[in-house]
């Protein structure tokens, strides 16, 4: 299986050779893998294996935890996002985040999407950013729902809504790449349904990267898979190579459900 | 027979029925056995043929000692506080009683100098009639004493006697015992309503006594405090009248105290959650907690000494001339340095309890720190940091040492934080220590205003622990 | 479900220019408004901590000196001072009867002035003759002969060693130190003696004990009955109106002022049950109550803390729920009782109001023999010296407080270390 899995533009974002250390446990070894904007990529693995520190890395989350160290490369439209002259604060408004929980913050709808363009300036008046929060409520599904409630809290929505919110809260920023973290994993059914059909609409315009435990998730939506086991990047692929024909042994057992 | 010694001797007494009783089940689990086991214990490999003891012997050695200590301590208790009113009441039936004099203050101390006598606490009489009642003091005592010790030993014996003839294998000693235990455990938990009750009774019934001498739409409402005038006999209106008192509490204990402390907590928190390494955390945060544990005495005289002059020179220099040297502000500051600690804790607690996702959202926002302190931390910790100011100001509004070392005395209505005002406190204090019959309006008075203080750290207390629970389910 | 844009301007991609002039500005103010408010932080924390550094400077500033006091030395002739003992009575353990009435004030007086001039009698304290007889006691030979004993300053010359004298005692103080008269010394009667009213003469022993049987009394009372109801609420309590009643009362008192405890400990212990005023006895009562409610709510904690594993482990064997609680829960939960407790007893010692209002305000001038002496405390102790005119009471309230301060940081110490010795994670 000789899959062409680089594309010949330059990658939106790129990591070479990636370690990740929390105080002297190794919990990313040698990863290397490269996410661009014209398809979503998904992270699969059973749990602890290291596709969430992974994801947190590519937008400097983990600075936030105590004794964590990223060595190697990643990179940003060819800038080193570790590199000193980086501005972290810029960095993570280019690469935004969606968590495994939503996480609307205590206020309204309205002001949850506005929060990133506010701190960020980047409306010049109200009317700019009635503007910004319309659009990105309708990129993320939710205009319809909440159009006539947009003073309401962004808490008293439903956990489905939420988490479209917390989308809708990263696109307002205009980002370029969105990472997820397990974004369906404390929803229902139906919820994730309408997150996912949301992520499709949303592959294009974005790079996207999501971590999942949900293999039938990272089918539908995905059109490259990397399998990860043990901090280590075991396969990398189309995502329809990865289902049904896995090269690697450990891959196979995994789809298959012999453990995860 | 003195009480101490008596008390030994039932608590002997209770030892001797424990070794006793316990010995006396061993032989009953040995004798039920075919083979003496070392241990009465019902280990299965040793179950023995004849009778076997329901509870372990140590029980059993529990109930007879205390059938035979707890009845005779209680009635120890009760004879003692009841025998000064028996022991005079026999005095009284004395022939001497008749030469006493009819005034009931001189009568009095004659009484009090022979009891003094008899027990030895004094020397010599200071009125010689005192003496006549010498003998007929020590009389009593020692009949009443003697009496006493008798009717507890014999309710020990008899108690003890009771529990030994119990001893039987199937005896439940052990469902016995703890149920006293448990009845022991329910009266100690019962001792904080108690308590509560006992505040709630005396406050209300000494302020009681005082609204039937004071209208008390004039306490609640007058504007003119002079408690002297009203022991000098010029009457009950226009002096209790307890707004400046109130004014001035709040003027220092919920505004100045708290513009210091608000700050200056809040701020000392999200440092020390939010910035600080864990290494200076683990200095810092013991430092702020020794400002809590400095008793206010020394607060009080911090303020008094250091504090209150030096406000005084700054105001005099800023051409205030009328400046107290026992001014709001010093005594306001002091305490607000106190509060400190309070307010930083419960916004630690508080700032620490909302969910880090919700920091992480907004990092990953590419927020800043403060941005994310600012505009997501604070506003979802708000509920819990209200809750804490509430405490915070209950806690300032009752303090009494730094107000009464450093405030004033004077019942002003003023703004001014450089003019002298009084706290209601400080004049609870004012109006207790000195020799007043208990029974003036001034002495009344300060139940009233101890009321008052009660009921508002009561109700800023419900409010404050409401607001901090609904925060804490709201994250749970 | 979701209806299309209406209009395709409002979904369409703006690309940020980050790298612009204005957005590099903006994220210069940012950071520039972050470094600010972290530095407030940091500036509220240190502002708190000078000030503590601020208070105990300037306590041991003032304090420090009434540890020592300035001695006079002045020279005895006893073979021709108009006074006459007998030595041979001095053998006996009633030295001090004797000495008593042999005349000693005069004859100090008589030496002082000898030594130091016309009017020495008054730069030395008033009470000079005791060090002279203790002296005699200890050493009955020197009334055979000349000695040269150091006896304490009058309270004006002490104060102007300590450069907070009168002009008139400055100049005094500089003549004797001329003649080489002075030294300084450790104030050893201010850990022995009780109250005075020279500031000279005062010590904080009564007051001491008078804290020390406050806290004993306090200590029996409210450890047994706070531990009892901890175990009680956390361990068997039924969920009803009257539990919750006693959790509320609990609540409530631990956060009632202390003065209304002294105004309870008034009205129900000295007024309605006649026991004896300014006694450690009604003290003890009183600050009991204030205390109980801190030791049910650490116990609470502690216990709360003991994972219910061990409590089924224990009853699957057949322990019954007394043996459990007191076999296996209440050891494990006791180191966390005992932090509690600890906290609960300084916070006790440091207390004042309460115990004005019980009347252990009182002027007394020897230590208290048992719980029912009038007596009074530290912290009220202080309190009175504070209240005093003469300069003098200034050190010597200084140096109670860091007596008082050093004892809760004994306290708090070993509530820290017990803290840390038995803190388990479970």
């Amino acid at each position: 299986m000789t899959e062409q899995t680089t594309p010949s533009a330059p990658p939106k974002m790129a990591a070479r050779h990636v370690n990740v250390f929390y105080g002297d446990k190794q919990a990313i070894r040698d990863v290397s893998i490269e996410i661009d904007n014209d398809h979503v990529i998904a992270f699969i693995g059973p749990s602890g294996c290291g596709k969430s520190t992974f994801l947190r890395t590519l937008n400097r989350m983990n600075d936030t935890v105590a004794g964590a160290r990223v060595e190697g490369d990643i990179t940003l439209d060819g800038e080193n996002i570790y590199d000193p002259s980086m501005d972290v604060v810029q960095l993570r408004a280019r690469v935004g985040m969606v968590f495994q929980k939503p996480n609307p913050f205590p206020k309204s709808i309205y002001d949850n999407i506005a929060y990133g363009p506010r701190i960020h300036g980047l409306a010049n008046s109200k009317a700019d950013l009635d503007v910004i929060v319309e659009s990105a409520l309708r990129r993320a599904g939710l205009w319809d729902e909440v159009k006539d409630r947009l003073k309401d809290s962004g808490t008293a929505l439903s956990g489905g809504q939420q988490q479209r919110l917390c989308i809708g809260r990263a696109i307002a920023v205009e980002p370029e790449v969105i990472l997820m973290d397990e974004p369906c994993s404390a929803l229902d059914p139906i919820a994730t349904a309408k997150i996912e059909e949301l992520i499709h609409e949303l592959r294009g315009r974005y790079a996207i990267a999501i971590v999942t435990h949900n293999m039938q998730q990272a089918a539908r939506v995905s059109q490259r898979t990397a399998f990860f086991h043990l901090g280590t990047l075991v396969e990398y692929g189309v995502t329809s190579e990865i289902f049904t024909n896995p090269r690697e042994d450990r891959t196979k057992d995994y789809i298959t459900g012999r453990y995860g | 027979m003195s009480g101490t010694a008596i008390t030994i001797l039932i608590i002997g007494l209770g030892l001797i029925a424990w070794l006793s009783a316990r010995a006396r089940a061993l032989r009953l689990a040995h004798a039920g056995r075919a083979s003496p086991p070392s241990a009465p214990s019902p280990a299965p490999e040793a179950r023995p043929r004849g009778p076997l003891l329901h509870s372990l012997p140590s029980y059993h050695g529990w109930y007879a000692a205390i059938w035979v200590a707890v009845p005779a301590l209680l009635f120890l208790t009760v004879w003692t506080s009841l025998m000064p009113g028996l022991v005079t009441d026999r005095v009284l039936q004395d022939p001497a009683a008749a030469t006493l004099p009819q005034d009931a203050f001189s009568r009095g101390a004659i009484l009090s100098e022979g009891r003094a006598i008899a027990q030895g606490k004094a020397a010599a009489a200071f009125d010689p009639r005192s003496n006549a009642f010498v003998e007929p003091y020590r009389e009593a005592q020692r009949f009443y004493s003697i009496g006493g010790g008798v009717i507890a030993l014999l309710l020990a014996f008899a108690g003890g006697a009771y529990a030994f003839t119990r001893i039987r294998p199937d005896f439940r000693a052990r469902t016995r015992v703890e149920r006293l235990v448990m009845l022991g455990l329910l009266i100690a938990s019962l001792i904080a309503i108690i308590t509560t009750v006992g505040i709630v009774a005396s406050l209300l019934w000494e302020s009681i006594r005082f609204f039937s001498l004071v209208n008390p739409v004039d306490f609640l409402f007058g504007t003119k405090w002079s408690p002297q005038s009203a022991a000098l006999g010029y009457g009950n209106e226009n002096a209790f009248g307890a707004v400046p008192l109130f004014w001035g509490t709040i003027f220092i204990g919920a505004i100045i105290a708290m513009a210091v402390a608000i700050p200056l907590g809040l701020m000392s928190a999200i440092y020390l959650t939010q910035y600080a390494r864990p290494a200076a955390r683990k200095w810092l945060k013991p430092i702020l907690e020794v400002l809590a544990g400095v008793p206010t005495v020394v607060y009080g005289y911090f303020a008094a000494l250091t504090i209150a002059p030096a406000m005084r020179d700054f105001a005099v220099s800023i051409g205030i001339s009328s400046a107290s040297s026992e001014s709001a502000l010093a005594a306001g500051l002091v305490m607000g340095v106190m509060i400190i600690p309070f307010v930083s804790s419960m916004a630690d607690d508080s700032i620490s309890s909302v969910p880090q996702a919700m920091r992480d959202g907004s990092l990953a926002m590419g927020a800043t720190t403060s941005e994310t302190i600012r505009q997501v931390l604070l506003p979802a910790a708000l509920p819990g940091v209200v809750g804490g100011v509430l405490l915070a100001v209950s806690r300032a509004i009752g303090e009494t040492m730094i107000v009464v070392m450093a405030a004033g005395l004077a019942a002003n209505l003023t703004l001014n934080p450089f003019a002298s005002v009084t706290t209601v406190t400080t004049q609870i204090v004012q109006l207790l220590t000195g020799d007043q019959e208990f029974d003036s309006a001034k002495t009344l008075a300060a139940f009233a205003l101890g009321l008052v203080l009660f009921i508002v750290t009561l109700l800023l207390n419900i409010v404050a622990l409401q607001v901090v629970k609904r925060y804490r389910e709201a994250y749970e | 479900m979701t209806s299309p844009p209406p209009d395709e301007t409002l979904t369409r991609r703006i690309p940020t220019d980050w790298k612009g002039q204005a957005m590099q500005r903006r994220i210069a103010a940012r950071y520039r408004a972050e470094r600010r408010f972290r530095l407030i932080g940091l500036a509220s924390i240190l502002l708190s901590a000078g000030f503590l550094a601020f208070l105990l400077v300037s306590m041991l500033g003032n304090g420090l000196s009434g540890f020592t006091r300035t001695e006079i030395a002045v020279k005895f002739d006893f073979p021709r001072a108009p006074m006459v003992v007998d030595p041979a009575m001095l053998e006996g353990g009633n030295a001090d009867q004797v000495l008593a009435g042999a005349n000693l004030p005069v004859v100090t007086a008589q030496a002082a002035n000898a030594a130091l001039g016309e009017g020495g009698d008054a730069l030395i304290s008033s009470n000079a003759w005791l060090t002279v007889r203790d002296a005699i006691r200890d050493d009955p030979s020197i009334l055979q002969r000349e000695a040269v004993l150091s006896l304490p300053a009058s309270a004006d010359i002490d104060l102007a060693a300590k450069s907070q004298g009168t002009a008139q005692a400055e100049a005094a103080y500089a003549r004797l130190k001329q003649g080489g008269h002075v030294s300084r010394a450790i104030n050893m009667p201010f850990l022995t003696a009780s109250d005075a009213t020279d500031p000279t003469q005062v010590g904080i022993w009564g007051a001491f004990k008078g804290s020390l049987l406050t806290m004993l009394v306090t200590l029996l009372l409210s450890f047994p009955v706070g531990v009892l109801a901890a175990l009680y609420l956390e361990e068997y309590a039924p969920r009803n109106r009257w539990t919750d009643m006693i959790e509320v009362s609990i609540n409530n008192l631990a956060a009632v002022p202390s003065i209304i405890f002294g105004l309870l400990g008034l009205a129900v212990f000295l007024n309605m049950m006649h026991l004896p005023r300014s006694a450690p006895l009604v003290g003890g009562l009183t600050m009991a109550l204030m205390t109980m409610p801190v030791i049910v709510i650490a116990g609470r904690n502690a216990i709360k803390a003991v994972p219910p594993s061990i409590r089924d482990a224990a009853l699957g064997i057949g322990a019954s729920p007394v043996q459990v609680v007191f076999h296996h829960v209440l050891p494990l939960a006791l180191p966390g009782i005992m932090t509690g407790t600890i906290i609960g007893m300084a916070r006790a010692l440091g207390e004042t109001a309460p115990l004005l209002m019980i009347g252990m305000r009182a002027f007394i001038a020897s230590p208290p023999g048992g719980v029912t002496d009038p007596a009074t405390v530290l912290p009220v102790q202080i309190f009175l010296w504070s209240d005093e005119i003469s300069k003098g009471f200034v050190e010597k309230t200084s140096a109670a407080i860091i007596v008082l301060l050093l004892f809760l940081l004994g306290m708090n110490s070993i509530a820290i270390y017990l803290r840390n010795k038995f803190e388990k994670r479970w």
